[in-house]
């Protein structure tokens, strides 16, 4: 017994020193490091690598900084283990940045670990108007930056140009009616009267709304508060302002013409397969949908929907930001030496290249490479027109119980369409619905 | 009759086994095959590339580590604890012992995924995040082997015990030298149990650690994260490596476990 | 024999890891959990002020928690009996002399040597409607994670699967108990298969059986990772169990107070069952 309880204490101390081993060799050239938790997998991962080793080996070795990137799984993981750190009593654990996108804005806005962007921004004599207008209102709250957009995209409809050819269609679909219209064209059945092919498949996501929602009229909001940005949202105004409602008969009218499937996961899948003739998706998959699909079809891609012909706002800015966290370690001016690198124009442009992110840095767009780069791939061309086209002040969507208001509007729009209820009382639910989020989460703020 | 049962009994086991087999080919595949339609079952071309991929782009040997160190230390630490208990349970009588052990058991009722936000926090506030005791210890009390090892040690006699004080020998020693060894299948069942449950753990481990350096092979094979691209390669290759060497351990060991078992349940 | 003062106490210091155990990871974080899911508990964890029942009140109200209760039940209802099915009859039709019989026996308990995750992705990958295997080799079209009815059944799917390991094993070894000669008389004498089962194997069974139903229920009722890794919760939330929606309160939305009402409704919920079940097989099962 004795010997079994040596061996295991024996076992619990080697194990300890083996990792405390691993610690003292990065302090002992007094070498500030900092830590950088990531959601890139993939292709993003293998770039944002890249792009770590070369911070490392140029401004890093300079400056004696070395950053030390930790991919954490999801965005949303990403989160959750941030969350639970700042939560409890002891920071120390935190890293000095993190990768979070527009899911976590709520949990860190107003966290007192939070260091606002601009602020080192402004300590280090950076101006701010070199990034791209709609990426620093995206991050904006409270009239401050508050993280630096790092992975920004926004998002496109993607199209079987095959499919199309074969049907007669020469333009891509501009507004939901004429998307209806192609749907139509495209839908293919069987002789038992089976959809084989459907024109267009998703179930709206918040974001996808909040783009739909928002580009109404010009500029139009969700939410009260600015969608968000300027304080914590009380009650929403689709229903009030009508866009909800405007858009809820587009998509009935879509759903009509038998050609809409109501898919929520595996849409890539889909589309690379042929089932389904339109998409729409990040501008992020651009690379990952064209080597799903190979060489089946020919792949083409066009801006967003408009909900009508006055919904000029465009599209906004999504993906995720870099944001600064203290963690008693005091090294936010190194932290943000490499988020100041990892913004650079000439980084971004890799980082595009590597990734098809959007650059957020203003003086990559003149760049003659990346002038080249979008002759060569009209694809991103597109996609970047419509940014530039659009309102930058089409902000995103900061709302808390992301996942329940995600559910409700899936589950709401879905139960529209197939239990047949009108737009209006489907807003009217929508809208209480997430009324009664925001309460509850008032209700958790209070102290 | 008898034919019919056998072939409906084959047909059945290898629709069981059936997911096993696909991975294993699947861990050959090129990246096109995975998004080939039709689906295809057998590689085109058999490659290496995803075992490669598997370990360069991953830490991959370092979650391996992680997972073994946890479940052996954690099986260790659970067997000597159960062993302890259920000893003291059957051969000892002293005051309270009946209600105890109810205490004991009871936390069966009790599981430790419903507790999860509270032993989160307990945790965290014992800095025991990021740690292999972190890691382990919810697992460590084990309510259903205290409860089975007890129901067998019961029906050893009492009389051995009883020769042994005689005899001067101490408890540890008993344990050791009788009590143990007569146990033996059982002791080894639960083990093997308990290995693997505590190998496969996944929704605790992936809250405790945050550090990759930390995070088990359950947590990490998940992250391999390629799957939206739906590059699954490397992902096959990690589950393919992971799980051959404890199926050959199964299938060289399968008299053993079947009739382990068996006599666990016959020692009523 | 006069007892020595230490060997009194050492009973006690024997069974204190356990003890201890027990009360930091089991007893005290259910008293917490019960305590939090009374009052209002801020972000950061902290109690705030006891509002009794007012959590429970608004759970049951809300609709995302009806949504996980009933698809916890129903998942519970569609799995017990399939999984109970399946292993069963896994075990009965390899009870069997012969290689054959061994070979298909090492078959049905394979599954154990495979993780719960990579199970999870393994499963996640044949049955993706468009380029996995399963659509392809039965010749369907089932939307495995866009259907409701689809991605629930894909859920008891991977129940099952990640079940029927241990399962077999306490049900073969159960059988195997049955003494031969009992079955040899009974066969003899004219019984079929049939009978055989009903009036010698299932009564000598029916501990192990109850056990196995036991701890499948349990497990049913607490469901929580499959879904994480299989659907999500979708679609639609139509496979959002209770455990699930405890992590997505809990850790997500940082909802303590929600998060710790369900998990004390889930305690409530596999207690009851177990109690009534344990009642029930104390009456009604013959122990040799």
């Amino acid at each position: 017994m004795k010997r079994l309880i040596i061996h295991v204490v024996l076992v619990l101390l080697a194990t300890q020193s083996l990792a405390a081993l691993g610690q003292t060799e990065t302090q002992r050239d007094a070498v500030t490091t900092i830590t950088w938790w990531h959601s890139n997998s993939g292709l993003a991962g293998k770039a944002a690598e890249t792009l770590v080793d070369d911070f490392n080996n140029t401004v890093g070795k300079e400056k004696n900084i070395q950053v030390q990137a930790v991919y954490q799984g999801k965005a949303n993981d990403v989160l959750t283990k941030a969350k639970a750190i700042w939560q409890s009593s002891d920071t120390s654990d935190l890293p000095d940045l993190v990768q979070l996108d527009g899911s976590a804005v709520l949990d860190i806005r107003d966290n007192p670990n939070l260091i606002a962007m601009e602020d080192l921004a402004k300590a280090d004599g950076y101006d701010l108007s070199q990034i791209m207008e709609a990426a620093r209102l995206s991050i904006t709250y409270k009239q401050e930056m508050i993280a630096m957009p790092f992975n920004s995209s926004t998002i496109l409809l993607y199209y079987n140009k095959t499919a199309f050819d074969e049907v007669g269609i020469t333009t891509p679909p501009r507004t939901l009616d004429d998307l209806a219209e192609v749907a139509t064209k495209l839908k293919k059945t069987d002789d038992k009267g089976k959809v084989i092919r459907y024109g267009f498949a998703n179930v709206p996501t918040t974001y996808e709304l909040m783009v739909w929602l928002g580009q109404q009229n010009g500029l139009s909001y969700i939410t009260d508060f600015e969608n968000g940005h300027t304080g914590n949202p009380t009650k929403v105004l689709f229903h009030e302002n009508g866009t909800m409602v405007n858009f809820l008969t587009k998509w009935k009218a879509l759903y009509a013409t038998g050609s809409l499937e109501n898919l929520t996961s595996d849409l890539n899948g889909a589309f690379a397969s042929g089932r389904v003739v339109m998409i729409v998706a990040s501008t992020s998959n651009l690379t990952t949908i064209h080597s799903m699909v190979g060489d089946r079809f020919e792949v083409g891609v066009a801006p967003f929907p408009m909900v009508d012909e006055k919904a000029t706002g465009g599209v906004n800015v999504g993906g995720g930001a870099i944001y600064a966290l203290n963690n008693g370690s005091h090294n936010e001016s190194a932290a943000w030496e490499f988020v100041k690198f990892a913004t650079s124009a000439k980084q971004q442009y890799a980082w595009h290249i590597a990734t098809g992110y959007f650059p957020v840095h203003r003086d990559t767009y003149t760049m003659p490479e990346f002038q080249a780069h979008l002759e060569a791939n009209p694809h991103y061309g597109v996609a970047i027109k419509q940014l530039l086209d659009s309102n930058p002040k089409l902000q995103g969507l900061w709302v808390p119980s992301a996942y329940q208001i995600y559910y409700a509007f899936q589950s709401g729009i879905l139960k529209m369409l197939t239990e047949n209820k009108s737009p209006e009382q489907t807003s009217k639910e929508l809208e209480t619905e997430i009324n009664s989020y925001f309460a509850e989460f008032q209700r958790m703020q209070q102290e | 009759m008898k034919k019919v049962t056998a072939f409906v009994a084959t047909v059945f086991s290898l629709i069981v086994v059936f997911p096993i087999f696909y991975s294993i080919s699947a861990s050959f595949f090129t990246y096109t095959d995975f998004t080939s339609i039709p689906a295809r079952l057998l590689p085109s071309r058999p490659t290496l590339e995803n075992y490669y991929r598997a370990f360069k782009e991953s830490n991959l040997e370092q979650f391996l580590a992680n997972s073994l160190v946890t479940a052996s230390l954690g099986t260790a630490l659970r067997m000597v604890i159960s062993i302890l208990a259920a000893y003291t349970f059957s051969f000892f009588t002293f005051k309270g012992r009946d209600v105890l052990f109810v205490l004991i058991v009871a936390t069966m009722l009790l599981p430790s995924d419903a507790l999860l936000l509270a032993n989160y926090s307990t945790i965290r506030s014992l800095r025991l995040t990021d740690t292999y005791v972190g890691i382990i210890s919810t697992t460590l009390l084990a309510p259903t082997h205290i409860f089975m090892l007890r129901q067998y040690f019961k029906t050893v006699s009492s009389e051995y015990r009883e020769a042994a004080l005689i005899e001067g020998c101490s408890d540890v020693r008993f344990l050791t030298t009788l009590l143990i060894p007569i146990s033996k299948a059982v002791v080894i069942t639960l083990a093997i149990h308990s290995f693997s449950t505590i190998f496969n753990d996944y929704l605790w481990p992936l809250l405790v650690t945050n550090k990759e350096s930390m995070r088990t092979v359950q947590v990490g094979l998940t992250m391999l994260g390629f799957s939206e691209n739906l590059d699954y390669g490397p992902q096959f290759a990690a589950i393919t490596l992971l799980i051959t060497p404890i199926l050959i351990a199964f299938i060289a060991m399968h008299k053993p476990i079947q009739t382990s078992v068996s006599t666990r349940f016959a020692g009523r | 024999m006069k007892k020595k003062p230490a060997s009194l106490i050492k009973p006690y210091v024997l069974i204190l890891p356990a003890l201890a155990l027990a009360v930091v990871f089991a007893y005290r974080p259910f008293i917490l959990t019960l305590l939090n899911s009374l009052h209002t508990v801020s972000l950061q964890g902290q109690r705030l002020s006891f509002v009794g029942l007012e959590n429970y009140q608004r759970l049951f109200a809300n609709q995302s928690f009806q949504a996980s209760l009933s698809n916890t039940l129903r998942f519970t209802l569609y799995f017990v009996p399939t999984n109970l099915i399946v292993c069963l009859g896994a075990a009965l039709l390899s009870n069997r002399k012969g290689r054959l019989a061994t070979l298909n026996q090492v078959f049905f308990f394979l599954p154990m040597a495979v993780g719960l995750s990579s199970s999870m992705m393994i499963l996640k990958m044949m049955f993706n409607p468009s380029i996995g295997i399963i659509n392809q080799l039965f010749n369907t079209d089932i939307q495995w994670f866009n259907d409701k009815r689809a991605a629930m059944a894909l859920l008891v799917i991977a129940g099952v699967y990640l079940d029927i390991g241990l399962n077999f094993l306490l049900l073969q070894a159960a059988l195997r108990n049955v003494p031969s000669e009992l079955h040899e008389v009974a066969t003899i004498e004219g019984a079929n298969g049939f009978q055989v089962f009903r009036y010698l194997q299932a009564p000598l069974i029916a501990p192990t059986f109850v056990f196995v139903l036991m701890t499948n229920i349990k497990d049913a009722m607490l469901i929580s990772s499959p879904v994480l890794i299989l659907t999500e919760g979708g679609p639609f939330r139509s496979t959002q169990t209770l455990v699930y929606q405890m992590y997505l309160e809990g850790f997500k939305s940082g909802n303590y107070a929600m998060g710790s009402a369900i998990a004390t409704v889930v305690f409530l919920l596999t207690f009851t069952v177990l109690l009534l079940l344990l009642h029930l097989e104390r009456r009604r099962v013959y122990y040799q």
